[in-house]
């Protein structure tokens, strides 16, 4: 079986050039956040998995529950996935789609882990210096983490830059116990 | 509470001095999967194919599936504690081992930690596991031979130093016995030797580590384990780390001799590791890449130059030449060495010693079918003085078996023919040999002298290899000086020769056998 990223992708590259072409990133932004919160609602999730619900009324469920909020396209859209069976892989194509997005407007979301709340010039200073080293726009997000100590830990995608107390806690034991 | 050997203060002092304080930048990756040994990681964007991955407690795993989406990796060990969603992070490190002299006699994982309850090793080098084995300028044709010790081999197969010979045979007919008399006969021959077990029992290790030690091979044996109870992804690895041990000596001008026992066992942990890791399986559901995974192997086993080796130490050994020397032993099902793994390694290695069930069930130890056993560059390497002898066997045990077919049908046979039968059964005695007794270059020039010369002719089958050792009693205590001076020399000189000759006529004249 392919892994649902797999799946989820074309479906969100296909969202993203058509959103593109129309200039309509926002718009199919707030669709998909829609949609997917929809689908991870455990009552709809259980209509949507019961095999003898039809297609159809999948269908209308969706779009009555989400009614004048999606546009023409939108509803093609959530046709189409109805028609695949793909409706529960929604949020990982929001997911996708809000990563091609993001590259798009040229900004990442970068975590800032601090052990106490940091002044705003530290912030701002932080995200000079990861902007110009990721060459993008970053949009910080402080997150308060006493574990860490003291220091910082920044975490833009996968990659991570540990500068906190504990992990440098961490290593000196790991060289002592070596 | 006990206190571990790293716990001592001037230890602990030196790391706390080296030990320096930096943000670390690294990729990380989140756990989603782990099924049996197999880890799916997704992130990890950075990793590179072979590379370690760092798990919590201090586990470690080998990148091996690069995908779109995830990662797919195998984890060294212990698993049970990996949970979904925990962290893992790229090291940027590809798998080491430690190497070097302070390994041998010891017994080891596949990872280079010592199982053996001598303490730590300390060695002072580690080496990468997987390495681009040397190229055609690098190389030198085998023309040294490596002495098994057995009768059979060193006349009828030689071996060379830098040579692949394959031991293949059904279970039960002695591929490791061969294997293990091999080392045995190493000592004092500027050897050292590498016995890398993948896939056996625990205490099938434990004898051949036993008899090793019984026979003071162990002084320049490395033990490389990964026993049936290890993970398959170590059992994959143990004969590139076992490789690695071997290569520290022929990097640096001296020979060595690796056993892999065998690697049957490693296609099939290599097979499990692909199947998890969802690669299409191919012929006999192994992988697409199981030849490659011999042949990167086995290349590595090579005789390098002396501008190779002097390059290497960067100018500290100079004129001298090294080598390492592979026995791979493959075990074959009923016979059939048209199976996929053993097709492959025969084509791969410089010829073969095919070990047969029948043959070893009759009594014939070693059980070396003379017909189909090869050495394709053995010959170049062969000591001269065996050279000149064992020239013989082989044709004789070759037209021996084409009559013995014909006889059975033969009512009564010509003098010649019976005579070449008689010659012939003579030959097969001969050839065999106890386990744990190899013999010296001298000795087995001996008995191939006196076989060539028509002195075993008139001794009874059933005395032929009694009359072999009680010759060879008498050599020693009563003809040293000539004895040793073949093993000096490795060459028979007219002068010599005729002394051995009426040696053994006076032995024949005691009657003592």
């Amino acid at each position: 079986m392919a892994e649902i990223s797999t799946i989820a992708r074309p479906y969100a590259v296909a969202v993203f050039s058509f959103a593109n072409e129309s200039k309509s990133l926002s718009t199919w932004s707030d669709a998909l956040h829609l949609l997917s919160e929809v689908v991870k609602n455990e009552d709809i999730k259980s209509i949507i998995e019961d095999s003898k619900v039809l297609d159809s009324d999948r269908e209308n469920l969706i779009l009555n529950v989400c009614k004048d909020k999606l546009n023409e396209n939108g509803i093609n859209f959530v046709k189409i996935l109805v028609e695949n069976k793909r409706l529960l892989i929604l949020p990982e194509i929001r997911v996708f789609f809000e990563k091609l997005k993001a590259q798009a407007e040229g900004s990442i979301e970068a975590e800032l882990i601090m052990a106490e709340q940091p002044s705003k010039k530290t912030v701002d200073d932080l995200v000079k210096s990861l902007e110009k080293k990721f060459n993008k726009k970053i949009e910080a997000k402080v997150v308060i983490d006493t574990n860490i100590i003291g220091g910082t830990k920044i975490i833009v995608g996968d990659s991570v830059i540990d500068a906190s107390v504990r992990a440098q806690l961490d290593n000196l034991a790991f060289t002592l116990k070596a | 509470m006990q206190l571990s050997t790293s716990e001592i203060s001037e230890l602990i002092k030196s790391r706390i001095k080296n030990f320096s304080a930096t943000s670390e930048a690294r990729t990380q990756g989140t756990v989603v999967s782990v099924t049996d040994g197999i880890v799916r990681v997704h992130g990890l964007s950075n990793v590179m194919s072979g590379e370690m991955i760092e798990f919590p407690g201090n586990t470690f795993g080998l990148a091996l599936n690069l995908e779109r989406d995830s990662v797919g990796a195998v984890v060294l060990g212990d698993y049970e504690h990996i949970t979904e969603g925990d962290i893992c992070k790229c090291t940027g490190k590809i798998l080491e081992v430690p190497v070097g002299p302070e390994l041998l006699g010891r017994v080891v994982d596949a990872l280079g930690v010592p199982i053996d309850g001598k303490g730590p090793v300390k060695t002072k080098l580690t080496d990468k596991i997987e390495k681009v084995a040397p190229g055609v300028i690098d190389r030198q044709s085998v023309s040294e031979p490596v002495q098994t010790g057995l009768k059979s081999v060193d006349a009828m197969v030689p071996i060379g130093r830098g040579q692949r010979e394959l031991i293949i045979g059904d279970r039960q007919t002695g591929k490791t016995a061969v294997a293990v008399d091999a080392i045995i006969n190493q000592k004092g021959q500027n050897m050292k030797c590498v016995y890398v077990a993948i896939g056996q029992k625990a205490s099938t290790i434990m004898n051949v580590v036993k008899k090793l030690e019984e026979y003071g091979a162990m002084e320049y044996t490395t033990v490389v384990s990964a026993s049936a109870s290890d993970s398959a992804a170590l059992q994959f690895l143990a004969p590139y780390a076992g490789c690695t041990m071997g290569e520290y000596y022929r990097d640096r001008g001296e020979d060595a001799l690796i056993v892999y026992d065998d690697l049957t066992k490693q296609a099939i942990a290599y097979r499990q590791i692909s199947l998890l890791l969802r690669r299409p399986p191919g012929r006999e559901a192994y992988p697409g890449d199981v030849f490659y995974i011999h042949s990167r192997l086995l290349e590595r086993a090579a005789r390098v130059n002396a501008k190779y080796v002097e390059k290497f130490t960067k100018g500290k050994v100079k004129g001298k030449t090294g080598s390492l020397t592979a026995l791979p032993v493959i075990e074959t099902a009923a016979g059939d060495v048209s199976a996929f793994v053993p097709t492959n390694v025969i084509s791969i290695t410089d010829g073969q010693i095919f070990l047969e069930s029948d043959l070893f069930n009759a009594g014939i130890r070693p059980a070396i079918n003379a017909g189909i056993s090869v050495s394709r560059v053995g010959g170049a390497a062969q000591t001269k003085v065996i050279k000149k002898l064992g020239g013989g066997v082989r044709l004789a045990l070759a037209q021996y078996r084409e009559l013995a077919a014909f006889a059975q049908f033969a009512s009564d046979l010509d003098e010649a023919t019976r005579k070449q039968l008689d010659r012939g059964r003579m030959f097969t005695e001969l050839m065999k040999q106890a386990q744990y007794a190899p013999l010296s270059v001298s000795n087995m020039a001996v008995t191939l002298l006196a076989a060539n010369s028509g002195h075993f002719d008139n001794v009874p089958t059933d005395k032929v290899l009694k009359f072999e050792s009680g010759l060879h009693g008498f050599m020693s205590s009563k003809y040293k000086t000539v004895m040793d001076g073949i093993e000096k020399t490795l060459v028979l000189t007219e002068d010599s020769e005729k002394e051995v000759v009426k040696a053994i006529e006076d032995f024949k004249a005691t009657n003592t056998y």
